[in-house]
């Protein structure tokens, strides 16, 4: 029932906004989403501590069912989507979207809401494919229609990377899926993980590994399939880019887990270390690109490729503590980047422009809060002990030190080599940004300070990757259990 | 021989004659046959009448609609039987679930088709012969689409094609211009190479089965034997290539973009969704006895398949007429049709049929409004733009019920959610390949899904832009009553099987 709640909620309030609502005022339409994001995060909390299942008949002829369920590893997720949707529609109260009507950005933002949620409750992994999907299209006019007013040709260009590479890799994992499904004969994702692949030959499972994860590894995204991601981030409103850094990448990641990962191991450790190097070379090239790159925004969605690169190697290594590092990452990364794209959101806005190379007023003497949270965004991407991203990175590298029995060890001690010269990197990027942006003495051209609902989402997100960091326990007992069932008990 | 024909028929259900004849299973065909021929009737006697005509005809198609429940109904292994003759030739007409819900798509689409060309609704409308002679050759393909998907013998299965093909070339015709002049004549010489191919394929599995009834038995008894068995590969692969003609496979397509061009809207709609289930309802006739067939019509399917579908989504990309972008469209999506036939097992059949079903409901809603935003008058001041992507600038706030319609189509076309039936067709339509582990021919699918994609975004996009973008703002003043009973009968199933697939996919099993 609250997961019903959860996700027909936002879906209906949607639907109205795009049908008989299409005209209401900017201050009724965020209302609405705000009242309806905020349901949907009551729904997700209480889901999350009850864990109730819902099992119902969709299209039988497919043997396709509503099947929903919340464990270990989707309940953070689906906390930092639903908390992450109030952040969103919050943050558009003072701004009045360019581009088209307003009820038309509220409902694309509490569709991707909906459709981050179906991803992370289902239980079918057919149903997940097109809870995947769901999210393309409000993204893709979010991106097209409401992004960056400067350049129409870019917006365009940039939507259609998005949506294409994502189409791309979403049909090759339905592949994959549906290679799965007619070799084991069940689409139930707790089955297939019980299964562990037993029955399936191992270069089938390879076979069926490779699909998915090629097709995951575009969402993710994981080098050299990133390259739709900066342009997105780059043009995408500042909600949605908060939106595709902090939960679409997640649905990659979090894919990557439930299905090659969990339901054909085997298979799946063929194809570990090619992924590993995959996800080193995405934290050295992310990082590089950042010490180069002029466009504040577009250097963020390149540390993101960075970080997520952690992410891939963590989940490579094939050890408990490397899924745990992973998962962990994966919510701080969510946390940290959201933090990051409403700062330089907001600092692109007063500016006109992103560009570093442009002379502007220090923000450590304009405008001292949207600094600080700046720097606290900054220091936590690079991974300063006692913030978000610390644990996940430090463990990460730590599990590909000692990666599982069956993964080449030489080859994960030297991506652990090289992962670790990559938070290097991070910091000497760190460092660029905080010189150029925010230290210095200039006090011109001025510009306000953040405040009111951008202020308060800073805050939140500010205090999140705070706590994240001073007491990660609870979050990896949250994860511990699921990831035990995953890989075992081992260490 | 005669003996024991006399002997058999005695134990036969209805021993008073050799055949057995029931009424209702035959009677989705023959109303609208009878229909066709009524019209024609009325049009001597009340020549001015012509709303009556066309009532007739929406009466005919809805009780042919009607008519299809129970065949609906049955499940696969029980259809509806009816011509049965003393075995072991076995029934000349069976409609099953899969026959009877492609009759159901194909005598819908034609009830959208005439509502759309109901008199009266088009001012460009100077259809020659007038009213009637569209309503009753519309009613008399129907009627053949309908009749070849639940024929059984190679006789009334060839009848009944044609009575499906032969009047959509006068259709295109009809308008009377030199454009609709040039579609005809691709159309029709088209169809007479079709028509020769087919009926050689089908002398030729005469020949070879010994049977002049489409039935698996006599089809595995020839496979058996080598020196059959290639002439019977040779049947179908002629059956299959005179099809293709009809189900615009490349390259057998060369047709579609002008025929489409040159008639009307309506009747481009009726090419692309009547005509289209009559021409997969016959393939399907054929395929079925050939499960097992082995792997020369298995490699003909599959590279029809992948031709079609990447020709057609390259060509759609470049098109700025709506119906020609629609035209290739069908080529493309014709392939995608074709797809899980290359698997031939239980599962391609009703696959295919279901992924004609989706197809055919989406692209008859996207000709719906193709048509009302082409033919309603607009205000004045407003550019007339004609058959553009342009006129289509801004839809969505403009007009947001031909514009939500029309995005949803597209969506569905695409396989991209909210168009939840598009998307489900495509997984019904990949998972025969998948199983069959024909690696290949899904990886061009895949690929193809992604051109699909750009295709529809692309008009799409236009839909979606700010209405005062466009160099002239599409207002359209009313729509007429007719077409909006299409629209909204077209577009309600749409929506509910978009949230309900199960509502097409059932009908299939």
């Amino acid at each position: 029932m609250v997961i019903l709640t959860s996700l027909v909620v936002p879906a209906a309030v949607a639907v109205w906004l795009l049908t008989g609502g299409r005209t209401v005022s900017h201050r009724t339409a965020n209302l609405l989403a705000s009242v309806a994001s905020v349901i949907a995060l009551a729904a997700v909390v209480v889901a999350v501590i009850v864990r109730p299942t819902v099992d119902r008949a969709w299209v039988p002829s497919l043997g396709l069912r509503w099947q929903l369920a919340v464990d270990g590893i989707s309940a953070p997720l689906l906390l930092l989507t639903a908390i992450l949707g109030v952040g969103v529609v919050l943050h558009t109260l003072d701004r009045p979207p360019k581009g088209g009507t307003t009820a038309a950005f509220h409902a694309c933002l509490l569709l991707v809401e909906f459709g981050a949620l179906a991803t992370f409750y289902a239980r079918d992994a057919v149903l997940f494919f097109v809870a995947f999907e769901l999210v393309l299209v409000p993204m893709w006019v979010l991106i097209t229609r409401f992004g960056d007013a400067h350049d129409a040709a870019a917006r365009a260009d940039a939507g259609g990377r998005f949506v294409l590479y994502t189409a791309f890799g979403s049909t090759l994992m339905l592949v994959g899926i549906l290679a799965l499904v007619a070799k084991s004969g069940t689409s139930d994702l707790d089955v297939l993980a019980q299964g562990g692949g037993h029955g399936i030959p191992v270069g089938t499972q390879t076979l069926v590994a490779a699909l998915l994860v090629a097709g995951l590894a575009v969402k993710v995204p994981v080098f050299p399939l990133h390259t739709w991601l900066p342009p997105a981030h780059t043009t995408a409103p500042t909600a949605g880019s908060v939106l595709l850094a902090a939960v679409l990448l997640k649905m990659g990641t979090y894919g990557l887990v439930r299905l090659p990962l969990a339901s054909v191991p085997d298979g799946f450790a063929k194809v570990a270390p090619v992924l590993a190097v995959l996800g080193a070379i995405g934290i050295i090239w992310g990082g590089l690109a950042c010490l180069v790159e002029r466009d504040l925004k577009r250097l963020i969605a390149y540390s993101s490729v960075a970080h997520m690169g952690f992410v891939i190697l963590g989940l490579s290594s094939g050890t408990r503590t490397g899924l745990q590092a992973a998962l962990f990452a994966n919510v701080a990364h969510g946390v940290i980047s959201a933090l990051l794209f409403v700062v330089v959101g907001g600092l692109k806005e007063r500016w006109g422009s992103a560009d570093l190379e442009t002379a502007r007023a220090a923000l450590r003497e304009v405008t001292p809060r949207l600094g600080f949270a700046l720097i606290v965004g900054l220091a936590a991407s690079l991974g300063l002990p006692g913030l978000a991203g610390f644990w996940g990175e430090f463990l990460s590298v730590y599990a590909a030190w000692s990666p599982a029995a069956d993964r080449p060890e030489g080859l994960f001690r030297t991506l652990a080599v090289v992962a670790a010269m990559g938070t290097v990197l991070a910091a000497a990027y760190a460092l660029r940004v905080a010189r150029t942006v925010w230290a210095g003495e200039r006090t011109a051209p001025p510009i306000e300070d953040s405040r009111d609902s951008e202020w308060d989402v800073i805050a939140v997100l500010v205090v999140a990757v705070l706590l994240l960091g001073i007491a990660p326990g609870p979050l990896l007992a949250m994860t511990g259990d699921a990831v035990t069932t995953i890989v075992g008990a081992a260490p | 021989m005669i003996a024991t024909t006399v002997a058999s028929a005695s134990v036969a259900p209805a021993a008073t004659s050799l055949v057995t004849f029931d009424w209702s299973v035959l009677a989705p065909v023959l109303v609208p046959a009878l229909a066709a021929v009524a019209v024609l009737v009325l049009d001597v006697l009340a020549p001015r009448l012509v709303r009556l005509h066309a009532t007739v005809g929406v009466l005919a198609l809805v009780a042919g609609i009607a008519l299809t429940v129970p065949g609906v109904l049955r499940t696969a292994d029980d259809p509806l039987r009816t011509l049965c003759l003393p075995a072991p030739d076995g029934c000349l007409f069976e409609a099953g679930p899969l026959a009877s819900a492609l009759q159901l798509g194909a005598l819908g689409s034609a009830l959208v088709v005439l509502l759309l060309s109901w008199p009266g609704t088009d001012p460009r409308d100077h259809l020659r012969g007038g009213p009637a002679v569209l309503v009753s050759l519309v009613l008399a393909a129907t009627a053949g689409a309908a009749g070849v998907a639940a024929a059984h013998d190679l006789g009334s299965w060839l009848v009944c094609l044609e009575l499906a093909t032969l009047p959509a070339i006068a259709l295109v015709a009809l308008r009377g211009d030199a454009p609709a002049g040039r579609g005809a004549l691709a159309l029709l010489t088209t169809s007479l190479v079709s028509f020769a191919m087919v009926a050689l394929g089908a002398a030729l599995w005469l020949v070879s089965t010994g049977e002049a009834v489409f039935s698996a038995a006599a089809a595995t008894e020839a496979l058996a034997d080598p020196q059959r068995r290639v002439v019977l590969l040779l049947a179908a692969l002629l059956l299959l290539a005179g099809l293709g003609f009809k189900l615009s496979l490349v390259p057998f397509h060369v047709w579609t973009p002008q025929a489409y061009a040159g008639a009307t809207e309506p009747v481009a709609a009726f090419l692309a969704a009547t005509s289209k289930v009559a021409a997969l309802a016959a393939l399907l006739v054929v395929v079925r006895p050939l499960v097992g067939a082995g792997a020369p019509v298995l490699f003909g399917i599959g590279m029809l398949a992948a031709v079609s579908m990447t020709l057609g989504n390259v060509l759609a990309l470049v098109q700025d007429d709506p119906v020609r972008l629609l035209a290739w469209s069908t080529v493309a999506q014709a392939g995608w049709v074709v797809l899980p036939l290359s698997a031939l097992n239980e599962q391609s059949a009703a696959a295919s049929g279901g992924y004609l079903l989706a197809y055919v409901i989406a692209t008859l809603v996207a000709f719906v409004v193709v048509h009302v935003v082409t033919s309603t008058p607009r205000l004045r001041g407003a550019t007339d733009l004609g058959r553009t992507l342009t006129a289509y600038t801004g839809l969505l706030r403009a007009h947001p019920l031909l514009g939500g319609a029309l995005g949803l189509a597209l969506l569905s076309l695409a396989g991209l959610p909210p168009g939840v039936v598009g998307l489900i067709a495509k997984v019904v339509a990949l998972r025969p390949v998948v199983g069959a582990g024909q690696w290949a021919l899904a990886l061009v699918a895949v690929l193809n899904a992604v051109i699909g994609v750009a295709v529809y975004l692309r008009w799409f996009a236009v839909l979606l832009r700010d209405p005062d973008e466009g160099p002239a703002r599409p207002v359209i003043r009313s729509i007429p009553r007719p077409a909006l009973a299409a629209l909204v009968l077209s577009g309600a199933a749409l929506v509910a099987t978009s949230v309900m697939p199960q509502l097409l996919l059932g009908l299939l099993d």
